[in-house]
Protein backbone atom coordinates (compact mmCIF):
# COMPACT_ATOMS: atom_id res chain seq x y z
CA UNK A 1 0.00 0.00 0.00
CA UNK A 2 1.35 3.49 -0.30
CA UNK A 3 1.23 5.72 2.35
CA UNK A 4 -1.21 9.03 2.33
CA UNK A 5 0.55 11.66 -0.44
CA UNK A 6 0.15 14.28 1.91
CA UNK A 7 -1.02 14.60 6.35
CA UNK A 8 -3.54 12.06 6.74
CA UNK A 9 -6.74 13.63 8.41
CA UNK A 10 -6.78 13.94 12.44
CA UNK A 11 -8.82 11.22 14.08
CA UNK A 12 -11.46 13.47 14.64
CA UNK A 13 -11.73 14.02 11.16
CA UNK A 14 -11.82 10.79 10.14
CA UNK A 15 -14.59 9.63 12.93
CA UNK A 16 -16.85 12.97 11.81
CA UNK A 17 -16.33 11.68 7.84
CA UNK A 18 -17.40 8.12 8.56
CA UNK A 19 -20.64 9.37 11.22
CA UNK A 20 -21.93 11.32 7.71
CA UNK A 21 -21.33 8.62 5.73
CA UNK A 22 -22.86 6.23 8.06
CA UNK A 23 -26.09 8.05 7.87
CA UNK A 24 -26.17 9.01 4.41
CA UNK A 25 -25.62 5.20 3.06
CA UNK A 26 -28.79 4.22 2.33
CA UNK A 27 -29.90 0.90 0.98
CA UNK A 28 -26.37 -1.17 1.63
CA UNK A 29 -23.28 -1.34 -0.74
CA UNK A 30 -21.66 0.49 1.64
CA UNK A 31 -18.36 0.13 -0.12
CA UNK A 32 -19.44 1.96 -3.36
CA UNK A 33 -20.62 4.76 -0.88
CA UNK A 34 -16.87 4.84 1.10
CA UNK A 35 -15.25 4.80 -2.57
CA UNK A 36 -17.68 7.81 -3.52
CA UNK A 37 -17.03 10.00 -0.43
CA UNK A 38 -13.33 8.25 1.11
CA UNK A 39 -11.60 8.37 -2.43
CA UNK A 40 -13.12 10.52 -4.94
CA UNK A 41 -14.69 12.81 -3.03
CA UNK A 42 -11.86 13.37 0.18
CA UNK A 43 -8.61 11.90 -2.04
CA UNK A 44 -8.06 10.30 1.31
CA UNK A 45 -6.93 6.93 -0.31
CA UNK A 46 -6.00 6.18 -3.96
CA UNK A 47 -7.47 4.11 -6.27
CA UNK A 48 -5.49 1.47 -6.23
CA UNK A 49 -5.19 1.53 -2.54
CA UNK A 50 -8.98 1.19 -2.41
CA UNK A 51 -9.46 -1.94 -4.43
CA UNK A 52 -6.75 -3.52 -2.69
CA UNK A 53 -8.38 -3.72 1.00
CA UNK A 54 -11.48 -4.56 -1.21
CA UNK A 55 -10.26 -7.21 -1.56
CA UNK A 56 -8.21 -8.40 0.87
CA UNK A 57 -11.22 -8.41 3.21
CA UNK A 58 -13.15 -10.88 0.54
CA UNK A 59 -11.83 -13.83 2.43
CA UNK A 60 -12.12 -12.51 5.62
CA UNK A 61 -15.93 -13.06 7.02
CA UNK A 62 -18.05 -9.32 8.03
CA UNK A 63 -19.82 -6.66 6.03
CA UNK A 64 -17.74 -5.51 2.99
CA UNK A 65 -18.50 -1.81 4.51
CA UNK A 66 -17.21 -2.61 7.79
CA UNK A 67 -13.85 -4.43 6.68
CA UNK A 68 -13.24 -1.29 4.38
CA UNK A 69 -13.77 1.01 7.04
CA UNK A 70 -11.47 -0.49 9.38
CA UNK A 71 -8.63 -1.24 7.14
CA UNK A 72 -9.48 2.65 5.60
CA UNK A 73 -8.75 3.82 9.68
CA UNK A 74 -6.15 1.62 10.00
CA UNK A 75 -4.72 2.90 6.62
CA UNK A 76 -4.92 6.71 7.60
CA UNK A 77 -4.26 6.74 11.22
CA UNK A 78 -3.13 3.36 12.92
CA UNK A 79 -5.24 1.25 15.58
CA UNK A 80 -6.87 4.57 17.04
CA UNK A 81 -7.97 5.53 13.21
CA UNK A 82 -9.49 2.27 12.63
CA UNK A 83 -11.22 2.39 15.85
CA UNK A 84 -12.68 6.04 14.89
CA UNK A 85 -13.91 4.80 11.73
CA UNK A 86 -15.50 2.09 12.99
CA UNK A 87 -17.43 3.77 15.74
CA UNK A 88 -18.02 6.79 13.68
CA UNK A 89 -19.98 4.86 10.89
CA UNK A 90 -21.38 2.47 13.51
CA UNK A 91 -23.07 5.54 16.01
CA UNK A 92 -25.18 7.49 13.19
CA UNK A 93 -27.11 4.05 11.85
CA UNK A 94 -27.25 2.71 15.77
CA UNK A 95 -29.46 5.71 16.85
CA UNK A 96 -31.65 5.90 13.70
CA UNK A 97 -32.70 2.34 13.77
CA UNK A 98 -33.69 2.83 17.57
CA UNK A 99 -35.92 5.48 16.38
CA UNK A 100 -37.40 3.50 14.08
CA UNK A 101 -37.72 0.66 16.33
CA UNK A 102 -39.35 2.88 18.73
CA UNK A 103 -41.93 4.21 16.10
CA UNK A 104 -42.61 0.75 15.08
CA UNK A 105 -43.48 -0.21 18.43
CA UNK A 106 -46.28 2.29 18.47
CA UNK A 107 -47.57 1.86 14.88
CA UNK A 108 -46.44 -1.19 13.73
CA UNK A 109 -49.64 -3.44 14.93
CA UNK A 110 -51.53 -1.13 12.45
CA UNK A 111 -53.20 -3.43 9.26
CA UNK A 112 -51.66 -0.65 7.00
CA UNK A 113 -48.28 -0.29 8.34
CA UNK A 114 -47.90 -3.94 8.36
CA UNK A 115 -49.11 -4.29 4.47
CA UNK A 116 -46.19 -1.54 3.75
CA UNK A 117 -43.72 -3.56 5.69
CA UNK A 118 -44.26 -6.38 4.04
CA UNK A 119 -43.96 -4.78 0.62
CA UNK A 120 -40.81 -3.25 2.08
CA UNK A 121 -40.02 -6.76 3.18
CA UNK A 122 -40.36 -8.36 -0.12
CA UNK A 123 -38.59 -5.59 -2.30
CA UNK A 124 -35.20 -6.25 0.48
CA UNK A 125 -35.61 -9.99 -0.17
CA UNK A 126 -35.68 -9.56 -4.00
CA UNK A 127 -32.52 -7.46 -3.11
CA UNK A 128 -30.57 -9.92 -1.46
CA UNK A 129 -31.82 -12.88 -3.52
CA UNK A 130 -30.29 -10.64 -6.71
CA UNK A 131 -27.10 -10.73 -4.55
CA UNK A 132 -27.14 -14.18 -4.48
CA UNK A 133 -27.48 -15.14 -8.13
CA UNK A 134 -25.05 -12.92 -9.31
CA UNK A 135 -22.75 -13.75 -6.85
CA UNK A 136 -23.33 -17.53 -7.45
CA UNK A 137 -23.14 -17.02 -11.04
CA UNK A 138 -19.95 -15.01 -10.52
CA UNK A 139 -16.48 -16.10 -12.58
CA UNK A 140 -18.62 -19.09 -14.47
CA UNK A 141 -18.51 -21.20 -11.88
CA UNK A 142 -18.23 -25.13 -12.49
CA UNK A 143 -20.55 -27.97 -11.46
CA UNK A 144 -18.88 -28.30 -7.97
CA UNK A 145 -18.98 -24.76 -7.06
CA UNK A 146 -22.64 -24.81 -8.07
CA UNK A 147 -23.58 -28.26 -6.15
CA UNK A 148 -21.82 -26.39 -2.96
CA UNK A 149 -23.83 -23.17 -3.39
CA UNK A 150 -27.17 -25.25 -3.73
CA UNK A 151 -26.12 -27.82 -0.64
CA UNK A 152 -25.79 -24.45 1.48
CA UNK A 153 -29.38 -23.39 0.37
CA UNK A 154 -31.10 -26.08 0.64
CA UNK A 155 -29.28 -27.00 4.38
CA UNK A 156 -29.83 -23.38 5.74
CA UNK A 157 -32.78 -21.83 3.78
CA UNK A 158 -34.95 -25.09 3.86
CA UNK A 159 -33.43 -27.77 6.36
CA UNK A 160 -32.91 -24.63 9.04
CA UNK A 161 -30.13 -26.33 9.67
CA UNK A 162 -27.61 -23.98 11.85
CA UNK A 163 -25.00 -22.46 9.60
CA UNK A 164 -21.86 -22.67 12.07
CA UNK A 165 -21.27 -26.71 11.23
CA UNK A 166 -23.08 -25.85 7.74
CA UNK A 167 -20.18 -23.53 6.83
CA UNK A 168 -17.79 -25.45 8.99
CA UNK A 169 -18.03 -28.01 6.84
CA UNK A 170 -19.00 -26.72 3.33
CA UNK A 171 -16.17 -24.04 2.91
CA UNK A 172 -13.56 -26.62 3.85
CA UNK A 173 -14.86 -28.60 1.20
CA UNK A 174 -15.23 -25.64 -1.87
CA UNK A 175 -11.60 -24.48 -0.84
CA UNK A 176 -10.41 -27.88 -1.58
CA UNK A 177 -12.61 -28.22 -4.45
CA UNK A 178 -11.59 -24.93 -5.70
CA UNK A 179 -7.71 -25.54 -4.86
CA UNK A 180 -7.96 -29.35 -7.21
CA UNK A 181 -9.74 -27.25 -9.82
CA UNK A 182 -6.56 -24.82 -9.82
CA UNK A 183 -4.26 -27.73 -10.36
CA UNK A 184 -5.80 -29.56 -12.85
CA UNK A 185 -6.01 -26.48 -14.80
CA UNK B 1 -31.62 -8.96 31.67
CA UNK B 2 -28.14 -10.12 32.79
CA UNK B 3 -29.09 -13.50 31.01
CA UNK B 4 -30.33 -11.46 27.51
CA UNK B 5 -27.63 -9.63 27.46
CA UNK B 6 -25.36 -13.17 27.66
CA UNK B 7 -27.40 -14.66 25.07
CA UNK B 8 -27.12 -12.07 22.46
CA UNK B 9 -23.66 -12.46 22.80
CA UNK B 10 -23.53 -15.96 22.64
CA UNK B 11 -25.36 -15.61 19.45
CA UNK B 12 -23.76 -12.82 17.67
CA UNK B 13 -20.05 -13.23 18.34
CA UNK B 14 -20.05 -16.82 16.00
CA UNK B 15 -21.89 -15.53 13.64
CA UNK B 16 -19.78 -12.66 13.33
CA UNK B 17 -16.89 -14.40 12.78
CA UNK B 18 -18.64 -16.68 10.32
CA UNK B 19 -20.44 -14.02 8.07
CA UNK B 20 -19.06 -14.30 4.94
CA UNK B 21 -20.55 -12.92 1.77
CA UNK B 22 -21.59 -9.71 5.02
CA UNK B 23 -24.53 -8.45 6.51
CA UNK B 24 -27.31 -10.62 4.16
CA UNK B 25 -25.14 -13.86 4.05
CA UNK B 26 -26.01 -14.30 7.99
CA UNK B 27 -29.64 -13.61 8.44
CA UNK B 28 -31.03 -17.27 8.18
CA UNK B 29 -28.85 -17.92 10.91
CA UNK B 30 -30.36 -14.74 12.90
CA UNK B 31 -33.96 -16.04 12.11
CA UNK B 32 -33.66 -19.21 13.02
CA UNK B 33 -31.84 -18.55 16.54
CA UNK B 34 -33.60 -15.42 17.12
CA UNK B 35 -37.25 -16.81 16.24
CA UNK B 36 -37.04 -20.92 16.89
CA UNK B 37 -34.38 -21.37 19.00
CA UNK B 38 -34.28 -18.22 21.51
CA UNK B 39 -38.51 -16.98 21.14
CA UNK B 40 -37.11 -13.77 21.32
CA UNK B 41 -39.86 -12.63 18.84
CA UNK B 42 -42.63 -13.85 16.11
CA UNK B 43 -41.42 -14.30 12.33
CA UNK B 44 -43.88 -11.74 11.81
CA UNK B 45 -41.82 -9.08 13.98
CA UNK B 46 -38.61 -10.46 12.08
CA UNK B 47 -39.53 -9.94 8.78
CA UNK B 48 -40.68 -6.73 9.83
CA UNK B 49 -37.30 -5.86 11.76
CA UNK B 50 -35.55 -6.89 8.33
CA UNK B 51 -37.65 -4.64 6.40
CA UNK B 52 -36.99 -1.67 8.62
CA UNK B 53 -32.92 -2.30 8.97
CA UNK B 54 -33.04 -2.44 4.54
CA UNK B 55 -34.19 0.91 4.93
CA UNK B 56 -32.63 2.62 7.10
CA UNK B 57 -29.00 4.16 6.36
CA UNK B 58 -25.71 2.38 7.23
CA UNK B 59 -23.29 -0.61 6.71
CA UNK B 60 -24.76 -3.90 5.79
CA UNK B 61 -28.14 -3.68 8.49
CA UNK B 62 -28.52 -2.83 11.98
CA UNK B 63 -30.69 -5.91 12.18
CA UNK B 64 -28.98 -6.80 14.91
CA UNK B 65 -28.95 -3.97 17.05
CA UNK B 66 -33.31 -3.99 16.50
CA UNK B 67 -33.43 -7.47 17.75
CA UNK B 68 -31.03 -6.88 20.72
CA UNK B 69 -33.00 -3.58 21.73
CA UNK B 70 -36.17 -5.99 21.72
CA UNK B 71 -34.48 -8.38 24.08
CA UNK B 72 -32.87 -6.42 26.49
CA UNK B 73 -33.73 -2.80 25.71
CA UNK B 74 -30.67 -0.48 25.27
CA UNK B 75 -28.43 -2.40 26.59
CA UNK B 76 -29.41 -5.12 24.50
CA UNK B 77 -28.92 -3.33 21.64
CA UNK B 78 -24.83 -2.20 22.44
CA UNK B 79 -24.05 -5.50 23.17
CA UNK B 80 -25.90 -7.36 19.90
CA UNK B 81 -23.83 -4.16 17.66
CA UNK B 82 -20.79 -4.54 19.29
CA UNK B 83 -21.07 -8.29 19.52
CA UNK B 84 -21.96 -8.52 15.97
CA UNK B 85 -19.58 -6.01 14.56
CA UNK B 86 -16.67 -5.99 16.47
CA UNK B 87 -15.01 -9.15 16.65
CA UNK B 88 -14.65 -9.40 12.45
CA UNK B 89 -13.56 -5.94 12.62
CA UNK B 90 -10.79 -7.30 15.03
CA UNK B 91 -10.16 -10.27 13.10
CA UNK B 92 -9.85 -7.75 9.79
CA UNK B 93 -7.55 -5.55 11.67
CA UNK B 94 -4.73 -8.20 12.38
CA UNK B 95 -5.33 -10.28 9.08
CA UNK B 96 -5.90 -8.07 6.36
CA UNK B 97 -2.18 -7.21 6.02
CA UNK B 98 -1.12 -10.70 6.42
CA UNK B 99 -3.46 -11.73 3.92
CA UNK B 100 -2.38 -9.08 1.34
CA UNK B 101 0.93 -10.11 1.85
CA UNK B 102 0.54 -13.99 0.57
CA UNK B 103 -1.60 -12.53 -2.65
CA UNK B 104 -0.34 -15.35 -5.08
CA UNK B 105 0.09 -18.71 -2.97
CA UNK B 106 -2.09 -20.94 -4.65
CA UNK B 107 -4.16 -21.83 -1.36
CA UNK B 108 -4.89 -17.78 -0.93
CA UNK B 109 -6.78 -18.01 -4.46
CA UNK B 110 -8.35 -21.23 -3.21
CA UNK B 111 -9.73 -19.94 -0.42
CA UNK B 112 -11.08 -17.14 -1.75
CA UNK B 113 -12.11 -18.74 -4.82
CA UNK B 114 -13.82 -21.70 -2.45
CA UNK B 115 -15.77 -19.32 -0.02
CA UNK B 116 -17.57 -17.33 -2.87
CA UNK B 117 -20.42 -20.33 -3.53
CA UNK B 118 -20.92 -21.05 0.06
CA UNK B 119 -21.71 -17.04 0.29
CA UNK B 120 -23.60 -16.98 -2.50
CA UNK B 121 -25.71 -19.91 -0.90
CA UNK B 122 -25.53 -18.08 2.66
CA UNK B 123 -27.35 -14.97 0.61
CA UNK B 124 -29.80 -16.87 -1.64
CA UNK B 125 -31.00 -18.97 1.89
CA UNK B 126 -31.49 -15.91 3.64
CA UNK B 127 -33.60 -14.60 1.11
CA UNK B 128 -35.80 -18.10 1.78
CA UNK B 129 -35.11 -17.79 5.60
CA UNK B 130 -37.20 -14.18 5.29
CA UNK B 131 -39.89 -15.23 3.35
CA UNK B 132 -40.96 -18.52 5.38
CA UNK B 133 -40.17 -16.68 8.78
CA UNK B 134 -43.25 -13.76 6.75
CA UNK B 135 -46.69 -14.71 7.48
CA UNK B 136 -47.22 -12.57 4.22
CA UNK B 137 -48.54 -15.55 2.35
CA UNK B 138 -48.57 -15.69 -1.29
CA UNK B 139 -48.22 -11.83 -2.24
CA UNK B 140 -45.58 -11.63 -0.30
CA UNK B 141 -43.47 -14.08 -1.84
CA UNK B 142 -44.77 -12.96 -5.65
CA UNK B 143 -43.49 -9.68 -5.05
CA UNK B 144 -39.98 -11.03 -3.71
CA UNK B 145 -39.43 -13.13 -6.78
CA UNK B 146 -40.89 -9.83 -9.34
CA UNK B 147 -38.40 -7.63 -7.10
CA UNK B 148 -35.52 -9.72 -7.84
CA UNK B 149 -36.76 -10.12 -11.76
CA UNK B 150 -36.44 -6.92 -11.77
CA UNK B 151 -32.86 -6.61 -10.33
CA UNK B 152 -31.83 -9.18 -12.47
CA UNK B 153 -33.10 -7.23 -15.74
CA UNK B 154 -32.07 -3.62 -14.55
CA UNK B 155 -29.35 -4.11 -12.09
CA UNK B 156 -28.82 0.28 -11.50
CA UNK B 157 -32.50 0.37 -10.04
CA UNK B 158 -31.57 2.20 -6.81
CA UNK B 159 -32.14 -0.32 -3.84
CA UNK B 160 -33.96 2.58 -1.47
CA UNK B 161 -36.17 3.45 -4.40
CA UNK B 162 -37.36 -0.31 -4.92
CA UNK B 163 -38.18 -0.48 -0.99
CA UNK B 164 -40.15 2.12 -0.93
CA UNK B 165 -42.31 1.16 -4.20
CA UNK B 166 -42.12 -2.42 -2.72
CA UNK B 167 -44.13 -0.41 0.55
CA UNK B 168 -45.87 1.67 -1.60
CA UNK B 169 -47.37 -0.86 -3.24
CA UNK B 170 -48.68 -3.20 -0.36
CA UNK B 171 -50.25 -0.17 1.57
CA UNK B 172 -52.20 1.23 -1.05
CA UNK B 173 -53.37 -2.55 -2.45
CA UNK B 174 -54.22 -2.79 1.71
CA UNK B 175 -56.07 0.47 1.73
CA UNK B 176 -58.32 -0.43 -0.99
CA UNK B 177 -59.38 -3.94 -0.63
CA UNK B 178 -60.06 -3.25 3.38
Amino acid sequence: MTPPAHEPPTVLTIFLAMLRLGCTSFGGGSAGWLYRDIVLRRGWVDNATFLQILAVGQALPGANGIKATVQIGHHLRGGLGATAALVGLLSGPFVIILIVGAAYRGIGEHPLVQAVLDGMAAAAIGLTFDTGLRSAWHGKPGIPALAVTAATVVCIGFLNWPMAPVVLVLAPLSIALAFRERRDA
Amino acid sequence: MRDGLAALAIVFVPISLLSFGGSNAIIADIEHQTVAVHHWMTGREFADFFALSRAAPGPGSMLTALIGWRVAGFAGALVATIGYYVPAAVLVYFLARLWGRWRGRPWHDAIERGLAPVAAGLLLAAGIAILRASPGGWPIWAAAFAATALLLRWPKLPPTALIAAGGALFGIVAAVTQ
